[in-house]
């Protein structure tokens, strides 16, 4: 009996998080188009809605109403379970990204005390979905975004990573609620390393999430549309889910690892966490709009030879800090 | 050594340049407008389609003989008093190049280029014969039924 109805809760769970997740993913393409028109000194989407709101909504509809093309010459079980590779572990990685409480509920799915390192374990894995993607297409537009993609997500992981594992030694856990509540009296971003930790994270992540100025897998003046050229309707739309997912995820991850948090005064909790991802994820969009799109050369180089040595003295001053 | 953090440095002050442009134009007014319910105002010297203030008009033909692709086609007869009356004033705006000769060439200045712009229709007669003579040619295009 018991056991049904953890069942029932995990399935209502998992229902409140996919919805979360596609309503939030619309809303931001919504919010995408919006930031850039006005950048561009445009209006955006105005007719469907207000301000044209419901703009995303339709555009769903569209991609579901779409017919599924196959293309001649596909690598047929590689190309169908790419778009999942690209969105499942998206979706896993929202069970230990603490929301902060609401009405004496914790809303944490499950509060692991190796969150960090299940986040990074799953967030790695959708490299591969668009790796699959790239190779199963069977076109070489979609190999080089895949290969670069690849390229890209492995080199920039080394720096992410031990930014992350800076806010870990600061918290002294690994666990993303523990180290919401080790920010109690003071964000970590306000101490001088952790500050340059939270730059590295933030450009680490955006070549993560494939987003200009690092968008090279997909560059369209390139590349046409980069792995995902092939795919079209109902898969085209999980890749697009996939990003916007991804972007929601580190933005969480940043606003949990080094602003606090749902930590904040005054507002519930919920709102504080909300605020703060939605700001930066804003942020991210304003550099996505800013800048161009730099060199797969310049790409590497400024991973490996800017990024990680700073990255790894970070760290280093990070552990004599501590140890002092 | 110092040209690396040098180049870091002048690249990050580069960077946060680039974003506060971007910053100013985020809370600019949209220079764009919303077409089909806003239209813009065309300018002074813009050519549109040709049109005819009828009673200008002394029926001197150099419209007609100016014209580089003869769209225009003119006649008159003379009545009793010995006054030049209209047979007819035709426009073929499918020929029309918008050159605007007419309009310079035009001693009385009866026939000018007007300010339409949307001069898409469905049925090709409107466009290969319009009468010029006609007051209300363009009232169709004129208030497209968009609003």
């Amino acid at each position: 009996m018991v056991s049904i109805l953890t069942f029932i809760v995990m399935i209502v769970v998992g229902a409140v998080v996919l919805g979360f997740i596609a309503v939030s993913a619309m809303f931001l393409i919504w919010w995408e188009r919006k930031v850039s028109a006005h950048i561009q000194t445009r209006y955006g989407p105005m007719r469907v809605g207000w301000h044209g709101v419901l703009q995303s909504v339709a555009d769903v509809v569209k991609l579901l109403l779409k017919e599924n093309i196959t293309p001649e010459g596909v690598d047929k079980p590689v190309w169908w379970l790419a778009p999942f590779f690209a969105v499942v572990p998206s979706v896993m990685v929202f069970v230990c990204i603490p929301f902060g409480n609401l009405f004496g509920i914790n809303l944490i799915a499950r509060d692991l005390n190796i969150g960090i390192l299940y986040i990074m374990a799953l967030t790695s894995i959708c490299v591969l979905g668009i790796f699959m993607a790239g190779w199963g297409s069977n076109n070489k537009y979609s190999l080089l975004g895949g290969m670069r993609s690849a390229a890209q997500i492995v080199s920039y992981e080394v720096p992410l990573i031990i930014s992350m594992v800076t806010a870990a030694m600061f918290a002294g856990t690994l666990s993303m609620q523990k180290i919401v509540e080790a920010q109690k009296g003071m964000w970590f971003v306000f101490q001088p390393n952790m500050a340059l930790a939270f730059v590295i994270f933030v450009i680490s992540a955006t070549a993560e999430i494939n987003r200009t100025p690092f968008d090279i897998p997909e560059a369209e003046s390139e590349l046409v549309a980069g792995f995902h050229t092939e795919y079209s309707g109902m898969k085209f739309a999980m890749f697009f889910l996939g990003e916007y997912t991804n972007l929601f995820i580190v933005s969480a991850l940043a606003a949990t690892l080094f602003l606090g948090g749902w930590q904040g005064p005054f507002l519930s909790p919920v709102l504080w966490f909300l605020i703060k991802t939605y700001g930066i994820i804003t942020v991210l969009m304003w550099v996505r709009w800013t800048f161009p799109r730099v060199r797969v050369d310049q790409l590497m180089g400024f991973a490996w030879k800017v990024l990680t040595p700073i990255a790894f003295a970070n760290l280093v001053v990070a552990g004599w800090v501590l140890l002092r | 050594m110092i040209r690396y953090f040098k180049d870091i440095i002048t690249g990050a002050w580069s960077l946060i340049k680039g974003l506060f442009v971007t910053f100013k134009n985020l809370f600019s007014k949209a220079v764009t407008i919303q077409y089909p319910t806003q239209k813009l105002q065309m300018t002074e010297r813009y050519r549109g389609l040709a049109d005819l203030r009828v009673e200008k008009c002394i029926k001197c033909y150099m419209c007609v003989k100016i014209c580089p692709t003869g769209c225009l086609s003119l006649a008159h007869k003379e009545n009793a008093e010995k006054k030049k009356e209209f047979e007819h004033f035709k426009y073929n705006m499918e020929l029309c190049c918008f050159c605007g000769m007419c309009e310079q060439v035009c001693p009385t200045q009866a026939i000018y280029m007007n300010k339409i712009y949307e001069i898409a229709v469905y049925d090709r007669d409107k466009i290969t014969h319009i009468d010029l003579l006609n007051a209300g040619k363009y009232d169709e295009w004129a208030h497209p039924t968009v609003k």
